[in-house]
């Protein structure tokens, strides 16, 4: 599902990534890992279009990202989901709007938007909050809507940068919970963190950085 | 375009203050540019009628028959750049200038009935009444040897000829720095409205939105902002110009004749409404392109 080959990501004389080559296979759980400044962020970067390597090649679902031309980066995006840790939602729209953008992007009829939404948002538990504005609701909902608006879609792979990192214990949880379960339905989910807690209670497969060099790998965790 | 319209319907909704201050902005550039053209077009108007007002007066040799001067007034009438002759008797130009000065009465009587020759008075068509063109026109009819002299106002002519190419070179300037003014406040309005709605572009982006796909209820917004702004600025400009008429009738009515103080003319308005649009579309165009291009 996903491959590096030798990937670099220089800002001027900095190395953010040094020679990564890595290899995730399609359906895996993979952990990013590492202290602050390791290059976990940058690699997801890497991996859905947002920064381009300085050398070396990356492959999702085999689409060569490093090549891809500007303007194709829109269908990378709609065959992937994002997670943030600052969830990025329109907190002046209702939850229902707000993951319904994603499907209106890719010119969806408004019957299969009607149709999916309260499904997806079924999964994350929050079917009953479909026309509450986002910005009202908590940090843990909040990311539990920026999911459904990720899996939508239903993407081949799901990035999740930091997904925990502004929750509290019980709601880190519940987030996890629902990875792990889209996890199980078949999407590839790479999560960025350095949650230990979360690593050990919710144990897969961790790829370790330092310093933007890959120091660690696992190997793959049995479901 | 359903999809687009409604997009741009929800962002209104959303973003109500924001689509207020677009408006107002265009619009209080509009009312700037189309108070300028107003002034512009009155100006012109009353310089065009100082120049209509040039005309010559040929003075004839006294003792002429009337049958010579029916000729020279047909010989000037079949002139391309003569639009009127009217001849003007001795008793008549006795009576105009009694009338207007009545002590130079008693002088006249003293100087006889010829003190104040018969004339021509040449009305030109526009476009001859330039220094350069009456010098010429008036130097060819010199030269028919019916008249004493022939008198143009020439210092007067070179004034308002100059006077009028300072006004025009003023008008270029004041008219380009009031445009490009206009042109700033908007762009840089727009760039700050765009900039609010910046997490919206971002999120769009990374769930796949196509960059035409972003643009185009912002696009639309901006049209329909300009066009609301043009729709504004006409109404405050025609207030301001009824106002303006109620309150200096008089003083308007000296300065520009029995014409009064005209509005901008219909293309002027449908100009306004096509600023307004592509004030509003630009902007809004070049905001979101340079925010996208920044975006990852």
């Amino acid at each position: 599902m996903i491959r590096l080959y030798h990937v670099v990501k220089s800002y001027g004389e900095h190395d953010a990534l040094h020679d990564v080559s890595l290899t995730i296979d399609k359906g895996e759980f993979v952990y990013v890992t590492g202290p602050s400044g390791a290059g976990k962020s940058t690699l997801l970067k890497l991996l859905y279009g947002a920064e381009r390597p300085t050398s070396g090649k990356l492959l999702v679902g085999g689409v060569d990202v490093a090549a891809i031309p500007q303007h194709r980066l829109p269908q990378l995006r709609r065959n992937v989901g994002i997670v943030f840790q600052d969830f990025k939602l329109l907190p002046r729209r209702t939850v229902g709007a707000n993951v319904a953008l994603a499907l209106e992007v890719v010119g969806a009829p408004a019957e299969q938007i009607r149709r999916r939404v309260p499904a997806v948002l079924n999964i994350v538990g929050l079917k009953e909050r479909e026309d509450s504005l986002a910005g009202e609701l908590s940090g843990g909902e909040q990311q539990r809507v920026a999911i459904a608006r990720a899996i939508v879609n239903d993407p081949a792979v799901l990035f999740a940068d930091e997904p925990t990192g502004n929750l509290d214990g019980g709601m880190a949880v519940e987030v996890m919970e629902i990875l792990q379960a889209i996890n199980l339905r078949g999407t590839t989910v790479l999560v960025a963190t350095h949650d230990q807690g979360l690593m050990d209670r919710f144990p897969h497969r961790r790829v370790r950085f330092v310093g933007g060099r890959l120091v660690q790998t696992s190997a793959r965790a049995r479901a | 375009m359903k999809s687009t319209v409604w997009r741009t319907v929800r962002a209104v909704r959303e973003h109500t203050y924001l689509a207020v201050v677009s408006t107002g902005v265009i619009t209080a550039a509009l009312v700037l540019v189309g108070m300028f053209a107003m002034v512009t077009t009155n100006v012109r108007l009353v310089l065009g009628s100082w120049e209509r007002d040039v005309h010559v007066s040929a003075y004839l040799r006294p003792g002429g028959s009337a049958d010579a001067h029916t000729a020279v007034m047909q010989m000037l009438q079949s002139r391309p750049e003569v639009a009127a002759v009217k001849y003007v008797s001795e008793a008549e130009a006795r009576a105009w200038m009694v009338e207007r000065t009545p002590e130079l009465a008693p002088v006249l009587d003293e100087l006889g009935g010829d003190a104040l020759p018969a004339s021509l008075e040449i009305t030109l068509r526009d476009g001859h009444t330039t220094p350069e063109a009456l010098a010429a026109f008036v130097g060819s009819i010199r030269e028919v040897g019916s008249f004493d002299d022939v008198d143009y106002g020439q210092e007067w002519v070179t004034r308002v000829d100059t006077f009028l190419s300072v006004l025009s070179a003023l008008g270029v300037a004041l008219g380009s720095f009031i445009g490009i003014a206009a042109l700033f406040l908007v762009a840089n309005t727009i760039h700050l409205v765009v900039y609010a709605r910046r997490d919206e572009l971002e999120i769009m982006r990374l769930v796949g939105a196509t960059d035409r796909y972003i643009l185009a209820p912002f696009v639309l917004e901006g049209a329909a902002q300009g066009a609301a702004a043009a729709t504004l600025a006409n109404a405050l400009l025609w207030a301001a110009h009824r106002g303006l008429l109620s309150r200096l009738q008089e003083v308007l009515a000296l300065a520009l004749g029995g014409e009064g103080l005209r509005y901008l003319p219909w293309w002027g308005v449908g100009a306004m409404y096509a600023a307004g649009m592509v004030l509003g579309v630009g902007a809004s165009w070049g905001a979101v392109r340079r925010f996208l291009g920044r975006l990852p």
